[in-house]
């Protein structure tokens, strides 16, 4: 069945015909159907097909629809149509032979509502719903071959993922070579991906997905389409790491520049930072323009800590200007974030008081992901209630025929399922020694089961239900084959202990050397990750020393001077990372050093953990988790389990108490909660200690304290 | 007298250590280039044209001119960035260029290391104004520039003041240069970067004239 995709049009009435008539086609018909899409660059500007279907067994099929009864000059315009599609193909290597095309387009007007004598086969073909059918008929069968390479070209893709730089191979064996084959893999995007690039509503969208389904491509493409449509709408792209402005700049311009001819209009889509602060364009923040906006106090780092407290910073500043605001004034058309997990929602309510009275903020995030252990809330706690008590959004039931609001992106084409399970497994604590606090050493559930099925899991045994064993694990479908056939599975996910820090740095050291010298990977084809921040710098110098003394330069991923880029962009130096830059990357090989500090912490468990499943998910090819001493034998306990179930998940699925008591076991402290339990803890067993010595006695203590003491205890038994 | 092996060792070494420190952010290993006439220079190995990016700029454009081009020895962890350069002649110091810029939009490292230390991602969300400016330590061993007091042959400019030229003992090695940078930007009461840079013995002649000695000015050790 083709699937239907809808973009925006000015002819919704022939539009909806058309896609009915395709649903009722069924199974008949292969492939996507494009409504008002694609765009087409042009020396006039920017040229919209109406509907496009491109499909296995027709190829490409271009509509021009007739809204109403007139139908003058319909052979003119299936002409320019043509015209314009086949000097888009033109310009595409993969779609010639020599001077020829290696697909022919048909063009064929549709027009429900007009009167005339149907012309379905005819070189100027004309239908309508009835005679459609015959076109289709009169149609021959294309190359298998040419469907994936047109399909890249009419989604655009094809020039985008040509931004990395050639590689220089000579051993089709290499490391190197198999990047470059994983590259050229995923050309295309999925009918989910396609969904959400082109998919417009006037309203809230969500699109949630896991590490490397695509979230940041589809949103670049995104932002870039509905500026190619709606080149006056002020449209803002932002995100929390920094790092990814780069990567979010080039995406758009390149996308634009393939549907309108012409640069991006920069005035008119930002790519800009959440928070910003003052001193020109490229320090601007959506916060920031916020509070000049409204006349509201601006709190840069510094004066936010001091009055929200350490890790509270930007949400406070958020919170207070909400409170502060009393008309909030719009600036921008649309909004589109990137890793919403890492924002509070007050963030995203700013976003949405930005916005006029058409609320197109769009927001991406992966409910894993989260580095700071608070995941979003449901929308309708994000954005609060209007005056009569209503919910302000509320996503909708999906309807056939009406773009989606809500969009999972279950594959994961990055990760290969043994790396993305591995990342599961450690994150949620799947094989983790039981705690005695919980009866289990699972750290976070889902408390919505059927996440895990939206996430591109299945139940292989057992059953997905409260208080059930049951056993997941990935499809062919969302995890992709490819990604982990490349290799020997012994040599996607590997884990070392050693002795000394010393030990992994030299470890390391020759591995990197080996990747270089000998395994034809660049620079940008590794990272190194050091998982907690607080030791990043000094734990990654030693390295960095050793790998300067034999010649290979590196850099710290720091503070963002200027140009907000992660990777050397001549390629010459590595990148080492603390868990918050590495964030949004990804790279071939990735080294995880010091994951001991990720087996566990007080007060902060589900923390590391997390930090651990994000620095494993940067990977597309190979990961190398290293560290020292026993935690870290304990975590390659953990992960030889998980290799020993075949890379399957194989757990009891927690009850709702359960997963509450995990919630409170496991929460994240502050600073002054640990002071305060170690406070308790300390005057309780001095209290406990005096009893015991008979330098008190319980008797001596005021009755009623006993009381509560008793009432208390009483209630845990 | 420091030869220009001497001086090329040195600096690989520091560069060594400050990476180690967790210091430095980045960094171009030195690289010695052969001019004609026996005259030889060290410079960090860039692919950036110089001249290009040393005069005629604010201070903002000149800062963010160097970064892009990667045209320094040293990116450090708040942002700043140091150059040092110099000329040989048939082995005696011809010159040197030894330049300390901060960054105009990050906080001095000194005075907030925390949030350096801590990798905080928002530490660059600034509204203070920041005052940085820039400070070269030059050296010109050539006799048609000298002009005694005026223009000494080594000599301090603090920001980029036309006439600001405080005398200068002698030319400075890379050891003294990066000392007195940590240990007047960097040292924390708790933490004494400089002296985890090894000292080197090195040193050049004296250079200053003697009518320079009475006005104030810099004396560089002599070990």
């Amino acid at each position: 069945m083709a699937e239907i995709i809808w973009g925006s049009t000015p002819k919704p009435v022939s539009s909806q015909q058309l896609a009915s008539f395709f649903d009722e086609k069924g199974d008949s018909i292969d492939g996507f159907l494009y409504i008002g899409y694609p765009l087409i660059g042009t020396p006039e500007g920017r040229f919209r097909i109406d509907a496009t279907l491109v499909s296995p067994t027709y190829g490409v099929v271009l509509f021009n629809l007739v809204e109403g009864r007139d139908i003058e000059d319909y052979e003119d315009e299936q002409d320019e149509t043509y015209n314009r599609i086949v000097a888009k193909f033109r310009n595409h290597k993969t779609l010639t032979k020599g001077r020829k095309l290696i697909i022919e387009p048909w063009v064929v007007t549709f027009a429900p509502a007009a009167q005339f004598s149907p012309d379905p086969t005819g070189d100027y073909p004309i239908t309508n719903t009835k005679t459609l059918d015959s076109f289709f008929d009169s149609l021959p069968d294309i190359d298998p071959k040419v469907y994936e390479p047109t399909l890249s070209v009419v989604q655009s893709i094809s020039t985008i993922r040509k931004g990395k730089r050639k590689r220089n191979l000579k051993d089709p064996n290499s490391r190197g070579s198999t990047l470059k084959f994983l590259e050229d893999s995923i050309a295309n995007l999925d009918n989910q991906q396609g969904h959400a690039v082109i998919e417009t509503v006037d309203d809230v969208q969500r699109i949630r997905g896991l590490a490397g389904s695509g979230k940041t491509i589809v949103l670049a493409l995104k932002a870039a389409y509905l500026h190619a449509q709606n080149p006056d709408w002020k449209i803002a792209v932002t995100f929390h790491t920094r790092a990814l402005k780069g990567q979010f700049h080039q995406l758009i311009n390149t996308f634009v520049i393939e549907q309108t001819n012409e640069e991006p209009d920069w005035k008119n889509i930002e790519i800009i930072n959440a928070w910003g602060a003052p001193g020109g364009q490229d320090r601007d923040g959506i916060y920031y323009r916020f509070c000049q906006r409204n006349g509201l106090e601006f709190y840069d780092y510094t004066s936010a800590k001091r009055s929200f407290g350490r890790g509270y910073e930007f949400e406070g500043a958020c919170e207070e200007a909400l409170t502060q605001v009393t008309d909030p004034q719009p600036e921008y058309d649309a909004i589109l974030v990137d890793e919403a997990q890492d924002f509070a929602p007050a963030f995203l309510r700013i976003c949405y008081e930005s916005l006029g009275e058409t609320k197109r903020l769009v927001y991406a995030y992966d409910e894993l992901q989260s580095l700071s252990e608070k995941s979003l809330p449901p929308p309708e706690e994000v954005f609060g209630y209007n005056s009569e008590g209503e919910p302000r959004v509320r996503f909708t039931e999906p309807e056939p025929g009406k773009p989606k609001q809500d969009i999972i992106l279950e594959k994961c084409y990055r990760n290969s399922r043994p790396v993305l399970t591995t990342a599961h497994a450690l994150g949620f604590g799947i094989y983790r020694e039981p705690d005695s606090r919980t009866g289990t050493g699972l750290i976070q559930m889902f408390d919505h089961r059927e996440l895990w099925l939206d996430v591109g899991y299945e139940v292989l045994d057992g059953a997905l239900e409260d208080g059930s064993r049951v056993l997941l694990g990935r499809t062919e479908n969302s995890s992709p084959a490819f990604l982990e056939d490349h290799s020997p599975k012994n040599d996607l996910i590997q884990f070392h202990c050693f002795h000394d820090k010393d030990e992994q740095a030299s470890w390391l050291s020759q591995e990197i050397q080996k990747n270089l010298n000998e395994e034809e990977l660049q620079f940008d084809d590794i990272i190194i990750i050091n998982p907690d921040p607080l030791t990043t710098r000094k734990e990654v110098g030693p390295v960095r020393e050793t790998l300067f003394n034999n010649g290979i330069n590196s850099h710290l991923a720091g503070v963002d001077t200027s140009p907000d880029v992660f990777f050397e962009p001549d390629g010459e130096s590595l990148a080492f990372t603390g868990i918050y830059r590495a964030k949004g990357n990804e790279a071939g090989m990735v080294y995880i050093m010091n994951a001991q500090d990720c087996y566990s912490s007080f007060g902060n468990l589900a923390r590391v953990r997390n930090r651990l499943f994000s620095a494993i998910t940067r990977s597309k090819a190979w990961v190398r988790v290293l560290g020292v001493g026993e935690n870290m034998e304990k975590l390659i306990e953990e992960f030889n389990e998980v290799r020993g179930k075949k890379f399957n998940l194989d757990f009891t699925y927690p009850t709702e108490e359960q997963r509450e008591h995990l919630n409170i076991v496991n929460r994240d402290m502050s600073t002054e909660e640990k002071q305060r339990l170690e406070k308790g803890t300390k005057d309780l067993s001095k209290l406990l200690d005096d009893i015991e010595a008979g330098n008190l006695f319980l008797s001596d203590l005021p009755e009623e304290q006993i009381a509560r003491l008793k009432t208390l205890l009483g209630g845990k038994e | 007298m420091a030869s220009l092996e001497e001086i090329r060792e040195q600096i690989t070494r520091i560069t060594s250590e400050l990476i180690k420190s967790g210091l430095c952010d980045h960094q171009n290993y030195p690289s010695i280039i052969e001019k004609p006439g026996k005259h030889k220079e060290i410079v960090f190995d860039t692919k950036a044209d110089l001249s290009t990016v040393l005069k005629n700029q604010g201070y903002k454009e000149l800062y963010e001119a160097l970064l892009k081009n990667k045209a320094y020895n040293f990116l450090m962890v708040d942002g700043a960035i140091i150059q040092l350069m110099y000329s040989f002649h048939k082995g005696d110091i011809l010159g040197h260029r030894l330049a300390f810029f901060p960054c105009p939009n990050l906080l001095e490292y000194q005075n907030i290391p925390e949030i350096y230390e801590n990798d905080e991602v928002s530490a660059d969300i600034i509204s203070e104004k920041i005052v940085t400016f820039p400070i070269r330590f030059d050296f010109d061993n050539s006799e048609e520039k000298f002009i005694s007091i005026d223009h000494p042959k080594s000599h301090l400019t603090l920001g980029e003041y036309r006439n600001c030229r405080i005398p200068v003992s002698a030319p400075l090695t890379p050891f003294y240069f990066m000392d007195f940078i940590l240990r007047s930007f960097y040292d924390t009461r708790d933490q004494k970067f400089s002296s985890q840079i090894p000292p080197f013995s090195h040193s050049f002649s004296k250079s200053i004239s003697n009518s320079e000695t009475e006005v104030v000015h810099l004396q560089i050790p002599s070990p």
